[in-house]
């Protein structure tokens, strides 16, 4: 213990070693913070929801109960849906500033509606965001480079390395300054994390995974600091080599990844779901409407035996148009989704063998802030959706009025896990 | 030949003899150029989808059958936002938008379908365009083969060898920035192929190219200024080696991404459902279509009644519905503008924050000049945005005149089984539709968007100039 203490001494008496380390916790720090507020940002959002949304409901509650009609309200009622964001969200933004977590839907075609974004500013994207994922990817290995690139040749140039290999129990000496900083490093990373995360209230279980991912991944730029020291360069060239592999590593490799996975597996454009669905939907109105609600029953034989069109307009059939032009759609959006899930699934591929993309592709997962959660959230969006239809058509397919009171009936969304 | 050339020289000799050096530079040729290509074959691919889609989208328009004009109101239209040709070298902002945009009546939609959604994880490590090399990368290789042109000479004790032989200090560091500014110049060239194969191209403006070619020009200069300045100031090459890879990760990956989360949290954006909401109250407090007794529609129509002379609105000339349309489209468009227009605004607030970042980092200085000057920044996607909507408020009007002029009111209101047939107007109308045709910006545009970026990377290299002319006076002083 007195060694590891004497080592701590000598290693805190270097002015670069102290400087790094307190600039890695407060950067640590200050991405936490970044972090934590946007997730209270956006909670904040989520929270403001049901005060806008009475007002917006209760206006169109006022003229529709004039007519009393079940189509009028499903046209100009719309619901919200949110994703709260994951205990651990804070940590790792992930998507969460590109993809919409709020979004209205009413009951027509879900396809028009569901790829919608929210507002962002593009530009501020673009760079991505300062949050823990980013200081512990692309900066705890910078902060690892600059306390271990002189570990063995700090000492060679300073003439004590023959020395201090010649004393008996040399390579404890060498596992204790390693595993010294190793711990340091960690700590100004992992101490400030666990008091937020705990704060934030994530599952012991995740934190553990977290602080365990931290280490691995220091250790992982700890090899590679080795692997350079073996060739027995000056420290000079050992810290340019590592930047070099940080570089590559970090930002050249990733980059080159994303240029090959989008050239090599081409997603169909999601705007021709939008342009085939509005074609599906529009036609409806050039056919003879009793096409389009035979289409409509034969997949929904529940509503079958609803009363025959008038020769008035009727929500049902305008409803159940846009139901028909979703479903023609149907396959095209399974093969959209299906090229996102499979670029998805090649980028945290690369992830196995890229540290820096595999501890990214981990975080966000379980911060729920990647393409996997977003697709959770559409997947929860069209449940309810299917909700809010089913509780429209049992008045429009039925003739039943749709009074004040109904209003307060219909779905609301998270009232069910699946949405 | 002068001593600056002499030193020049040796130190180019001195960097060929490095294998690592020639190794590094050769890899940054490499990316560079692995960088144009694959730009210049995105920007060519998204170019020709987004042209097909548009022609897609104009046939699909112009293929409409007879059909009631408030019917095409809501099957609506189609437009992509084309991509400039500098988009190549730095397509911005280009990915993170959406570059598709469904334009119908009252409603204005969210540009959907950018590439950031559509794209694997590795999207947000950043994009390899010669625009990300030059800024990011090209750096890091001066760094490490400046690092030690100075603090070797000092450390080595070579430095006052060169003194006493009569070399001034000024012409020791002439030379070395000879020798990284031709290090400089190399790692650079290969981007500015690809802009020549850009320039090329139809539509290529000089003027903002050779802006950005400036602005490069200068960031690479102080980056190579910076390091000899380092390596100057500090005494042994190691902290020297240090010190600039410190600066750089600071000033190239830190506050780029700093700056725009601060400029987020200072000015909040509406989200989209309180915009939403908020339009709704405010189109209620205009005028309610829905109710029959709302005092402005009641004036509306009083108005109308009276400009043709008549009680009823069934004696009117025009068909009174699509008049009203007409107003309701005014109305809810004016919303529209308002509160786009607010969010724009603090769009441009949060972009003006960040750009006062360029004073701490010369990174985000070169890349919003950059952007501006390829027109792929915020004020690009605006430029397109804008005529989108200028676009769709046009043609959703065409069409309610369509329905005041070419539909009777008796027929728009009948429910008769040949009603339907009566209401539609000939599909010869949909051909004679404008197509959306976005307008480019002109070169002159983009260059003086790009000036406020160019003056700060100026800045930059005037003052680290100035320093370094200051640490050159002391060179080699013991201390």
């Amino acid at each position: 213990m007195t060694l590891l203490a004497h080592e701590l001494r000598l290693l805190l008496r270097q002015r670069l070693t102290v400087a790094a380390l307190a600039l890695l916790s407060a950067l640590t720090v200050a991405s936490l913070g970044a972090g934590l507020a946007e997730v209270a940002r956006q909670r904040a959002a989520i929270a403001a929801i049901p005060a806008a949304q009475a007002e917006d409901i209760g206006a169109v509650a006022g003229f529709v109960d004039a007519t009393k009609d079940a189509g009028s309200a499903a046209y100009y009622s719309f619901h919200p849906t949110w994703d709260a964001p994951a205990p651990l969200a804070f940590a790792a933004l992930g998507m969460r500033d590109v993809s919409p977590y709020i979004m209205r839907v009413r009951a027509l075609g879900l396809e028009a509606q569901v790829w919608d974004g929210d507002t962002f500013n593009p530009e501020l994207a673009l760079p991505g965001r300062f949050d823990f994922a980013f200081v512990l990817v692309f900066l705890a290995p910078l902060f690892t480079i600059a306390l271990f690139h002189d570990l063995h040749s700090g000492e060679r140039e300073a003439g004590r390395e023959r020395t201090l290999n010649a004393l008996p129990g040399s390579s404890a000496l060498w596992r204790r300054r390693t595993g010294l900083r190793l711990l340091l490093l960690w700590a100004a990373l992992a101490l400030p994390f666990v008091i937020a995360a705990a704060v934030e209230g994530v599952a012991v279980g995740t934190i553990l995974l977290v602080v365990l991912l931290i280490a691995a991944y220091l250790l992982f730029w700890t090899e590679q600091a080795a692997l350079v020291s073996r060739l027995r360069w000056s420290s000079v060239a050992n810290a340019a080599t590592l930047a070099a592999a940080w570089l590559v590593l970090v930002l050249v490799i990733p980059t080159l990844a994303n240029v090959g996975i989008n050239a090599a597996l081409p997603v169909n454009q999601g705007a021709e779901i939008a342009m085939a669905q509005r074609e599906a939907v529009n036609r409806a109105w050039d056919v003879p409407r009793e096409d389009t609600m035979r289409r409509f029953y034969a997949h929904h034989p529940e509503w079958a035996d609803s009363a025959p069109l008038g020769p008035a307009f009727h929500y049902k059939w305008y409803l159940a148009f846009h139901q028909n032009g979703d479903e023609s759609v149907a396959d095209r959006v399974r093969a959209y989704r299906g090229g996102l899930e499979a670029r998805d699934a090649a980028g945290r591929a690369l992830g196995w063998v890229l540290p820096s993309v595999g501890v990214q592709g981990l975080l966000t997962r379980l911060a729920r802030t990647d393409l996997q959660a977003q697709l959770a959230y559409q997947d929860r969006i069209r449940a309810f959706h299917q909700r809010l239809r089913t509780f429209y058509y049992g008045y429009l397919f039925r003739d039943r009025p749709f009074a004040k009171a109904d209003f307060a009936r219909a779905p609301r969304f998270g009232d069910r896990p699946d949405g | 030949m002068s001593a600056a050339t002499l030193i020049a020289r040796d130190e180019l000799r001195l960097l060929r003899r490095n294998r690592v050096a020639v190794i590094a530079v050769a890899l940054l040729v490499l990316l560079t150029l692995t960088a144009v290509a694959t730009s210049w074959a995105h920007r060519r691919g998204i170019e020709a989808l987004r042209e097909r889609q548009q022609h897609g989208a104009e046939a699909a328009f112009e293929a409409q059958p007879d059909r009631h004009p408030h019917r095409v109101v809501h099957y609506g239209t189609f437009v992509f936002r084309p991509l400039g040709p500098l988009a190549a070298f730095d397509p911005g902002v280009d990915a993170f938008t959406g570059n598709s945009m469904f334009l119908e009546g009252h409603r204005q939609n969210s540009a959907n379908f950018g590439d950031v959604r559509q794209s694997s994880l590795l999207v947000r490590f950043g994009q390899l365009t010669p625009a990300f090399v030059l800024q990011v990368v090209a750096p890091l290789l001066l760094i490490f083969l400046g690092y030690g042109a100075l603090a070797r000479e000092r450390e080595r004790g070579t430095l006052g060898l060169l003194m006493l032989q009569g070399v001034s200090r000024g012409s020791l560091v002439r030379g070395k920035f000879l020798a990284l500014g031709a290090v400089a110049t190399i790692a650079g060239l290969p981007a500015m192929l690809g802009f020549v194969a850009v320039a090329g191209q139809p539509g290529a403006p000089a003027l903002p190219m050779a802006v950005i070619a400036a602005g490069y020009l200068a960031y690479l200069a102080v980056w190579v200024v910076v390091v000899l300045l380092v390596s100057a100031l500090v005494r042994r090459s190691r902290d020297a080696l240090l010190a600039l890879v410190a600066i750089w990760a600071v000033t190239a990956v830190l506050l780029p991404r700093v700056a725009p989360d601060v400029a987020g949290a200072a000015v909040p954006l509406r989200n989209r459902f309180q915009t939403d909401v908020a339009v709704a109250r405010d189109l209620r407090r205009m005028g309610d279509s829905h109710n029959p007794d709302d005092p402005h529609y009641a004036k509306f129509k009083r108005d109308v009644l009276a400009r043709y002379g008549v009680a009823r609105v069934e004696d009117l000339p025009v068909n009174f519905k699509g008049v009203q349309s007409v107003e309701s489209e005014r109305l809810s468009s004016e919303l529209f503008d308002r509160y786009s227009g607010e969010s724009y605004r603090d769009q441009e607030r949060q972009i003006a924050l960040v750009g006062a970042a360029g004073v701490v980092s010369p990174t985000v200085a070169i890349r919003s000049l950059s952007m501006a000057a390829a027109g792929t920044d915020f004020a690009g996607h605006r430029r397109f945005l804008d005529q989108a909507e200028r676009y769709r408020y046009a043609l959703v009007q065409r069409l309610n005149r369509m329905q005041a002029d070419d539909v009777s009111y008796a027929d728009d209101t009948a429910v008769d089984a040949g009603a339907d047939r009566r209401k539609r107007v000939s599909a010869t109308n949909w051909q004679a539709m404008p197509d959306f045709a976005f307008a480019a910006p002109t070169g002159a545009v983009l260059a003086r968007a790009a000036l406020p970026g160019l003056g700060i990377v100026m800045g930059w290299l005037a003052v680290v100039v100035l320093l370094l002319t200051l640490a050159t006076r002391r060179l080699g002083e013991t201390r």
